[in-house]
C-alpha cells in the first residue's frame, strides 16, 4: 500500500491511501450523470461513464463496483457535495465515488465530474467540461487522468492514442490508430502492402511509418494536421525503418546498400544531416530519447544483435546489453533514464528493462507467447507491447512495476503488431 | 476543448460495421490464400499464372516478385530461377545451394535480356526490422555469388521483405526453413 497526497477540491491538503501496484485495488463507484436538461436519452451519460470505467479499469489502481449493487439513483439525488448521502456509499464498500451532470443550456455539451473519498466524506477533485457530443469520450478520458492524478500523485495516461500494425482487414498489414481504451478506430494506411513501424511525435500530429506502397520501402510522414503525405527516401540506399524525435523536427532512418545497413540523422523533410553509425553488418531499430540527444539502437557488431546508445550529435556507441543473444526494438522510457527492449529466450521473446547507463536488466514480461515491440505511456507508468499469449497477436497493456499484465487493447480479426503509445494529447 | 485530431477519411465511428465489412474480405482472402498455410512446400509452376509461359519467348521466362503476386493473392511461383535456404539468422551461401546458383547463373547468362531480382526473406523469430536488414544481407550474398559466376552486377537488384512474405505460416522448423530464402524474380530488361 502505497501513500499519496491530494489536494481536496477547495478544502485544505487530505491523504488518502489508495492501493499501490502489487497491493489490493482500490473499489471505486462511477454513478451515473444527473441529467439537469440536454440528455433524456443517457447517451451522453452512459459514454462519458462506459469510457471512464474502461480506464479506469485498465489502470490497474481500481476495482470498479458492478451499478446494480448502486443504492442511490442519480436522476433522484444531487452530485454536490451535501446533496447526497456518503452511506449508500460505504455500505456497499466504495473507497471512492464518482458522480457529476450533464448541464442544460447552450450549445454542445456541458459535463461536470466530482471524485469524492467515501471514508473522509470529502470532495477530492472536480473539473468541469464543454465541448461536442464526439468530445465526450475524451472528456472520460482527461477526468479518468485526473483521477490517477489525484490518487495517486501521478497523471494518468489515457488522453492519448495507440498506433499500430495489423491484418484485421485481410492479409496486408495496414497501420491504424485507436484510443487507448479501443474507440475511435482509424485506418491511417490503405495500401494494400505491407506498412510497418508506426510512431508519432510527442504533438501527435505526424506519425512516421515505413511502406512498400510503392513496391520498394520507404518512410513516409504523415501529417494527420494538414492530411498530407511526404515519402522519405535516401540516395544513400533502400530506407528499411526509422523513428521520428519527440520534437518532431528529425528522423533516425535505417537505409540498407548492398546489404549493409547504417543509420543516418535526417531532417524531417528527409534532407540528410549526418550518417550516425558505420560498419559492415547490420545497425537498426533507431529510438530517439525524450530530450532528443541520445538514441538507442541495435547492432550486430558484437555477433549477435546487441542494444547500444549513442549522442545524435556523432561519437562511438556505448553497449547497453550483454545478456542474451538477441536484444532489440529499444524504446526510451518518457524520463529518459531507463530502456525496455525484446530479449530472446528460447525462440520467443520477453519484453525486459535496463537503465539506460547500463545496469541489470529486468524481465518485465512473463515468458507468455512471444512479447514484442515495447512502447511505453506518455506518464511511464506501463508499456503497451505486442504477444502471441492468446490465438492471435494483439496489443497487451502491462504496469511496469508490478509486472502484472493489465489486459489486451486491441481485438477483432487478424494480427496486431508495432505498437507506438502516442504522448498526451493536450488541451 | 480541443478535438482529437481526424485524418483522412474521418474516424471510424462504428466498430462493429467495420470489424464485420472486415470479416468478410478476411473469409475471402483466406479462401484464396488457402494452400500458403500448408505445411508441403508451396506447388510451383501449376499455380503461378506465368508459367505456361516459361520457354516460350525469346527471354526464357518471366515471373512476378513475391509482393506482386501476394497483392493479387497468388501463392509466389518459381518462374525460371530457383530459391535457395539458409540457416537462422544466417545468410551464407550453404554448399548445397552453390549448384542452385550455378543453374540460376547458368539460365541467366543464357537469356541475356532479363534482369533478375533477388528477393531476401526471413521466418518469423525475430523482430520485423531487424529482418528487414537480414534479408537484405541475404539478397546480397546470392548477388555477390552471382556476379563472381560472371553475371553481370547490372542485371541484378535486391530487395528484403524481412519477415512479411512467409511461403508458410506454421510455427515449426520445417516452416520457418521454407521461408528463410532468397527468391529470384526474373523479367525482361528493357534497357
Amino acid at each position: 500500500m502505497g501513500q499519496a497526497a491530494a489536494q481536496g477540491a477547495g478544502a485544505g491538503p487530505i491523504t488518502i491511501t489508495i492501493a499501490g501496484p502489487g497491493g489490493q485495488l482500490s473499489p471505486i463507484a462511477v454513478s451515473g450523470l444527473k441529467n439537469l436538461g440536454d440528455d433524456d436519452d443517457h447517451r451522453i451519460g452512459s459514454a462519458f461513464v462506459g469510457t471512464l470505467r474502461r480506464d479506469l479499469e485498465l489502470s490497474g489502481y481500481f476495482r470498479l463496483i458492478d451499478p446494480h449493487a448502486y443504492i442511490e439513483d442519480p436522476q433522484t439525488s444531487g452530485f454536490e457535495l451535501g446533496q447526497f448521502n456518503f452511506a449508500d456509499w460505504r455500505s456497499i464498500n466504495a473507497d471512492f465515488v464518482v458522480k457529476g451532470s450533464v448541464g442544460a443550456g447552450g450549445p454542445g455539451v456541458k459535463l461536470t465530474a466530482y471524485l469524492y473519498d467515501v471514508a473522509q466524506q470529502r470532495r477530492m477533485m472536480g473539473k468541469n467540461y464543454s465541448g461536442d457530443a464526439g468530445d465526450v469520450p475524451r472528456m472520460a478520458r482527461r477526468f479518468a487522468d485526473a483521477i490517477l492524478e489525484a490518487a495517486t500523485g501521478q497523471k494518468g495516461p489515457f488522453d492519448s492514442r495507440l498506433a499500430f500494425v495489423s491484418t484485421r482487414g485481410g492479409r496486408f498489414k495496414e497501420i491504424y490508430t485507436q484510443s487507448i481504451d479501443g474507440q475511435d478506430l482509424f485506418k491511417l494506411t490503405d495500401n494494400p502492402t505491407i506498412n510497418l513501424f508506426p510512431g508519432f511525435d510527442r504533438s501527435t500530429r505526424y506519425v512516421l511509418y515505413l511502406s512498400f506502397k510503392s513496391m520498394a520501402p520507404a518512410l513516409y510522414l504523415a501529417d494527420l494536421q494538414q492530411r498530407r503525405e511526404a515519402k522519405i527516401d535516401s540516395p544513400h540506399g533502400r530506407v528499411i525503418g526509422g523513428t521520428l524525435s519527440p520534437d518532431g523536427e528529425q528522423i533516425v532512418a535505417s537505409i540498407e546498400r548492398d546489404g549493409i545497413t547504417n543509420l543516418y540523422l535526417l531532417t524531417r523533410d528527409g534532407a540528410e544531416i549526418r550518417q550516425l553509425t558505420d560498419t559492415s553488418g547490420i545497425n537498426v531499430s533507431p529510438a530517439i530519447s525524450p530530450d532528443g540527444a541520445t538514441m538507442a539502437f541495435t547492432s550486430d557488431r558484437s555477433g549477435t544483435p546487441q542494444i547500444y546508445v549513442m549522442s545524435l550529435a556523432g561519437g562511438s556507441p556505448r553497449r547497453v546489453t550483454y545478456s542474451g543473444d538477441y536484444n532489440t526494438t529499444p524504446a526510451f522510457s518518457p524520463k529518459g533514464d531507463k530502456l525496455a527492449y525484446q530479449s530472446r529466450n528460447n525462440g520467443r521473446f520477453d519484453i525486459w528493462t535496463i537503465p539506460v547507463g547500463g545496469g541489470d536488466p529486468v524481465q518485465v514480461t512473463d515468458g507468455n507467447g512471444s512479447n514484442e515491440y515495447p512502447s511505453w505511456s506518455p506518464d511511464g507508468r506501463y508499456l503497451a507491447f505486442s504477444s502471441t499469449r492468446g490465438h492471435n497477436s494483439r496489443i497487451y497493456i502491462m504496469m511496469v512495476s508490478n509486472r502484472k499484465i493489465i489486459s489486451a487493447l486491441t481485438e477483432g480479426n487478424g494480427n496486431d503488431s508495432c505498437p507506438a503509445w502516442s504522448g498526451w494529447l493536450g488541451e | 476543448m480541443i478535438p482529437v485530431q481526424r485524418g483522412r477519411g474521418g474516424w471510424v465511428s462504428s466498430r462493429s460495421t467495420l470489424a464485420k465489412a472486415m470479416a468478410i474480405v478476411s473469409v475471402g482472402l483466406m479462401l484464396a490464400l488457402a494452400g500458403c498455410s500448408s505445411k508441403k512446400p508451396a506447388p510451383v509452376g501449376d499455380t503461378n499464372p506465368n508459367a505456361n509461359q516459361l520457354n516460350e519467348n525469346t527471354s526464357g521466362g518471366t515471373n512476378s516478385s513475391t509482393l506482386e503476386d501476394w497483392k493479387k493473392g497468388l501463392i509466389p511461383g518459381q518462374g525460371p530461377l530457383s530459391d535457395i535456404h539458409f540457416g537462422y539468422n544466417d545468410y551464407t551461401i550453404q554448399d548445397q545451394d552453390g549448384s542452385v546458383l550455378k543453374s540460376n547463373a547458368s539460365w541467366l547468362q543464357k537469356y541475356p535480356q532479363t534482369k533478375v531480382q533477388v528477393e531476401g526473406h526471413c521466418d518469423e523469430r525475430g523482430s520485423e526490422e531487424y529482418n528487414m536488414a537480414l534479408g537484405a544481407k541475404r539478397a546480397q550474398a546470392a548477388k555477390d555469388y552471382l556476379v563472381t559466376l560472371g553475371v553481370s552486377g547490372s542485371r541484378i537488384s535486391t530487395i528484403s521483405y524481412g519477415k512479411e512474405l512467409p511461403l508458410c505460416t506454421e510455427h515449426d522448423e520445417s516452416c520457418w526453413q521454407q521461408n528463410r530464402r532468397d527468391h529470384f524474380a526474373v523479367s525482361d530488361n528493357k534497357d
